[in-house]
């Protein structure tokens, strides 16, 4: 029964449904004795009476926060709008969707069967294609007398508008556009069916008019967003308020109002690649003929794209107003915060009211405000046996565990974290650092940079050799020998603590693979398979440990 | 039958249609791979004897050596490709030798003087003798049109293909001009919404063409050809294969299954049921599956591609999986393309949660497909203890910690790769099985909001 559905279902659209083809068949005729027999009615959607916004993280992005001059995420939108078709065959057409639109995601329901094909134009208007349509057409060319102001209108035709240069024809003869020093333009008969914007349109076929609400969504790129977290750490270092925005940004030059917003985190498969053809067009290039006296390179104004006040074109100049606005966290304390729900394996936050998002715009909103989380400061040094190294400054983490007795409890989006030291009723920025995404039950680990104050210097302090223990190999017997000889080395490592408090410290070997610590004068443990000593550095003292490895034969 | 009918219909419409060009059939064949065959069906009028005929609205990316002219009663003597391209440059180029008429402008009064000047040369420059006096054009910046009397022969503002016939007879007939070009192609884009009460996905299947070959097709008859043929030279991608970029496979039980779509050779024909209008940068998606229904399997899989230690716990992908079948399937064969999933979330609206390449895929397979990572299912592998036992022989101790931050239990597909060599494992907490001589599979189970561990010893020699 249930293979029978699924079979009868299955429809194969390519070719329309055998009932339909035949009401099509008898239609035709009738068809052809109308005006425009198979040029469709151009009808537009109206424009969305409501707008649901869901941002994706850029997909390579594991840890850290959005970068507004590369938005490298994505987002779903779907637009409700309201359509009213004529009977026959209409071109459907969506105006002001995204500019980032990728065409082959988009998805069209409500409307019902009879949609041939969906179609997006790639070629839009500009100077350069509106040349391009007009070549072999007719055109005006417009002269304009300097001194008096006046202009003369001259007919004629755009013979080539190859290689950048114009040529066209009128009565007089052949002649190039611009080349000749006096001001000329152009003066095009129509825009030649030419959009602004990538605008989508459906081919659809109802047999009577019809107004239905439809619901357009599909994937754009050219957003992002990130969890932007401040910690403050209470002036005893043993606990801290959490507190997160989430930072989303819009790069297209399409606003939502009064969006349905969401985000989405977690990361999600994409497949690069397989981009649309898209002509966004330029400006007319007049080209000439070579100029002996001065340079020939065209001259021709060039609008970019906007960017952000501040944000550097070229490179990662690291977009700082996300972070100026979280710092303003006090202000806003009292911001309705999202809501998280589950999808699939992902975690959807809902922003509750209403909200729009501006073409162009970075926009945040609350995620989280959790206080007296109990932390640990833990210094920490990670060294490769037998490593020779001057003094070196201790690393220092900030460590908790992502459960409810930790006043947390919560899935942590990935982003930037931000920690503050509580001084005199004021905070300071003590470090700044990228945060994975963490879920309930994981330890967190927030970097908090090199403590100058707590130095660590390793050495090998004595190397010997057992003669016992090496071995002879004759290669030429009595000129040539090789010599296998264990060598033994005790290796120490100094911590210095000039803090005025006791600190933990982790000291983590890293030995060859093989390798085994044989003996140590501090307790040994193991952390991720790699032994680890865990050790109280009293205010302002030096700590040794002296261990000795070895590799391990089975 | 109702096909062809539906085909009748249609051309007695394009005939009738006074907005369409009368002596025009355009059948367009397109490949996967970036590829399609053009058949230009015309009326072409021979005077009888060699006559050169132009085709200006060819494709610009055209492979000219490919073009072939048939027609009853004429006789190919050559075809040519014109790329010469009329720019002002050009047109000035072209002038050399020739006279052209000068019309200088007073920038004071607007007054025109109008001569005749002989174009010596163009080179950095052009040098003009006007009477008897040598002049370089503008060279004290003032304006000066140059007029042209004609455009010159070969200059065109497209590349145009034309070719040199003799023909039998005068009169119109039938031609076909046929001819391979780059810039058209396509692929399948899905989109499948997976229902989590009842683990079943609808899947809607569309092709969608992409037109960057520099015209327009008017009017089409439009076949698309699920295969990549063989090209010799230029088009064809390589595949990209080294060791550790290898994609995630996706098919994990190739189909046997044969359906009822039409085939050329080992290729699916799939045949747009009307004509239709390719425009230059156009996409153009049209449906060609619609099945609601289908059972799919949601699961966890985390791959460890060595036998080496994690410092952070890496998420384990979430995957879909799901027949082709005809039974409790898909039913049909599916083109290579990108399937986009996507799931209602609580308010019941579709939400995206990741996308997924196939590749052609025969009916009756199965398709496991990642989506992404999971958020809440961890794993993380450590290296507990890697011991030599001889020189070329190693014995490692592994220990995979699974988590859980779900409110139900998972089963999470673990996979070891990279075991090169000879390599055994001689003593493991979970009976594994081997999917092959470099991968050991387990299928470890971990409860609702906890963690599981695994642990395995393996001996490696080489």
């Amino acid at each position: 029964m249930r293979g029978a559905t699924n079979r009868g279902r299955h429809s194969m659209r390519l070719l329309p449904a055998s009932g339909f083809a035949l009401t099509w068949a008898l239609a035709a005729p009738a068809w052809t004795l109308a005006a425009t027999p198979a040029t469709a009615a151009d009808t537009l959607a109206s424009t969305p009476s409501d707008l649901s916004v869901t941002v994706y993280r850029a997909p390579t992005r594991r840890s850290g926060s959005i970068t507004l001059n590369a938005l490298e995420g994505f987002a779903l939108i779907s637009e409700t709008r309201t359509v009213r078709l004529p009977a026959g065959l209409s071109r459907l057409r969506f105006e002001g969707v995204a500019d980032g639109i990728e065409p082959s995601s988009a998805i069209l329901t409500g409307l019902p069967a009879g949609v041939i094909e969906k179609n997006r134009e790639g070629k839009l208007l500009s100077p350069s294609a509106l040349v391009a349509a007009t070549v072999g057409k007719p055109v005006t060319l417009l002269r304009t007398d300097k001194k008096t102001g006046k202009s003369a209108r001259l007919a004629g035709t755009i013979r080539s508008d190859a290689g950048g240069g114009v040529v066209f024809e009128t009565s007089q003869g052949v002649e190039a556009l611009r080349c000749s020093g006096l001001p000329e333009s152009l003066s095009f008969m129509g825009v030649a069916d030419l959009a602004a914007t990538p605008t989508l349109s459906v081919l659809v076929r109802s047999p009577e008019p019809l107004t239905r609400t439809v619901t357009l969504s599909y994937l754009a790129r050219d957003f992002d967003w990130g969890a932007d977290y401040v910690a403050t750490v209470a002036a005893d270092g043993k606990t801290m308020d959490l507190g997160a925005w989430v930072t989303l940004a819009n790069g297209n030059g399409v606003g939502f109002p009064s969006a349905q917003l969401q985000v989405v985190a977690g990361r999600v498969n994409r497949e690069s690649g397989d981009m649309e053809p898209l002509d966004v067009g330029g400006p007319i290039l007049a080209q000439c003929w070579p100029r002996g006296s001065t340079s020939d390179l065209p001259q021709y104004l060039q609008i970019d794209r906007a960017w952000p006040l501040g944000a550097a074109r070229q490179g990662a100049a690291g977009a700082m107003y996300p972070m100026a606005a979280s710092r303003l966290m006090e202000v806003t304390a009292t911001a309705k915060k999202v809501e998280q729900e589950q999808l699939g394996d992902l975690k959807l936050y809902r922003v509750p009211d209403r909200t729009t998002v501006a073409s162009r715009q970075s926009k945040q909103v609350r995620l989280l405000d959790r206080s007296s989380i109990p932390i640990k400061l833990v210094y920490g040094a990670d060294l490769a046996a037998d490593e020779n190294a001057t003094s070196a400054p201790a690393h220092l983490l900030l460590r908790t565990v992502n459960d409810v007795t930790h006043h947390l409890g919560l899935p942590l989006p990935s982003g930037r974290v931000a920690v503050f030291a509580a001084r005199d009723g004021a905070t300071l920025l003590e470090h700044e650092s990228n945060l994975r995404d963490l879920a309930v039950g994981e330890e967190v680990e927030v970097d908090m940079g090199d403590s100058p104050d707590v130095q660590v210097r390793a050495a090998k302090e004595t190397t010997t050799i057992d003669p016992a223990r090496t071995h002879e190999l004759p290669l030429v017997p009595g000129v040539l020998h090789l010599r296998s000889a264990q060598v033994e080395a005790v290796d120490h490592v100094d911590i210095s603590n000039a803090l005025g408090v006791e600190i933990q410290f982790e000291l983590r070997l890293r030995l060859p693979e093989g390798g085994r610590v044989v003996r140590a004068d501090h307790p040994l443990g193991s952390k991720n398979g790699r032994p680890i000593f865990r050790l109280t550095i009293p205010a302002n003292e030096t700590m040794t440990v002296r261990y000795q490895w070895q590799h391990m034969t089975g | 039958m109702r096909v062809y009918l539906l085909v009748m219909a249609f051309g007695f419409c394009w005939l009738a249609g006074p907005a369409l060009a009368a002596d025009r059939t355009l059948s367009v064949t397109i490949y996967a791979d970036d590829l399609a065959l053009v058949q230009d069906r015309r009326d072409i009028e021979l005077k009888g004897g060699r006559q050169r005929i132009e085709f200006q609205d060819v494709s610009a990316q055209i492979r000219p050596e490919t073009a072939s002219l048939t027609a009853a009663d004429i006789s190919i003597v050559e075809q040519n490709f014109d790329f010469d391209l009329l720019t002002p440059a050009k047109l000035m180029e072209k002038a050399v030798g020739h006279e052209v008429t000068i019309v200088r402008v007073n920038p004071a009064t607007g007054a025109e003087t109008r001569e005749e000047a002989l174009v010596l040369a163009t080179n950095g420059g052009v040098v003009l003798k006007i009477g008897q006096r040598i002049e370089v054009l503008r060279d004290d910046g003032l304006p000066v049109r140059v007029i042209f009397d004609k455009v010159p022969e070969n200059l065109r503002a497209r590349p145009t293909l034309s070719v040199t016939v003799i023909g039998g007879r005068a009169g119109t007939r039938p031609a076909t001009l046929s001819y391979l070009t780059p810039g058209l192609g396509w692929r399948a884009d899905y989109v499948a919404l997976y229902n989590e009460a009842d683990s079943k996905i609808d899947v809607q299947g569309w092709v969608t063409l992409t037109n960057s070959s520099g015209v327009t097709y008017d009017n089409a008859q439009t076949l698309l050809v699920a295969g990549s043929p063989t090209q010799v030279d230029g088009g064809g991608r390589q595949p990209n294969y080294y060791r550790g970029q290898q994609p995630r496979p996706t098919l994990q039980q190739a189909g046997t299954e044969s359906g009822s779509r039409e085939r050329l050779g080992d290729y699916y024909l799939y045949p747009l049921a009307e004509r239709t209008t390719i425009a230059n940068l156009q996409t153009k998606q049209v449906s060609f599956l619609d099945v609601h229904g289908v059972p799919a399997e949601h699961g966890y899989e985390f791959r460890n591609r060595w036998l080496g230690t994690a410092e952070t716990p890496q998420s384990a992908k979430s995957v879909y999986s799901f027949s082709t079948s005809a039974h409790a399937g898909l039913g049909d064969q599916l083109p290579a393309g990108v399937l986009r999933f996507y799931l209602r979330d609580k308010r019941g609206d579709p939400q995206f949660i990741g996308e997924s390449r196939i590749d052609h895929t025969p009916m009756g397979s199965t398709l496991s497909l990642a989506t992404g990572d999971a958020f809440d299912v961890k794993v993380r592998a450590v290296v507990d203890k890697r011991t030599r036992l001889s020189t070329f022989n190693w014995q490692s101790d592994m220990r995979y910690e699974l988590s859980n931050a779900l409110p139900r239990p998972v089963t999470v597909k673990l996979l070891q790769e990279g075991l090169w060599g000879d390599s055994r494992i001689t003593a493991e907490s979970q009976k594994s099985t081997r999917r092959s001589a470099e991968t050991a599979e387990w299928a470890v189970t971990v409860p609702a909001n906890g963690k599981a561990s695994l642990t395995a010893t393996f001996d490696t020699r080489y």
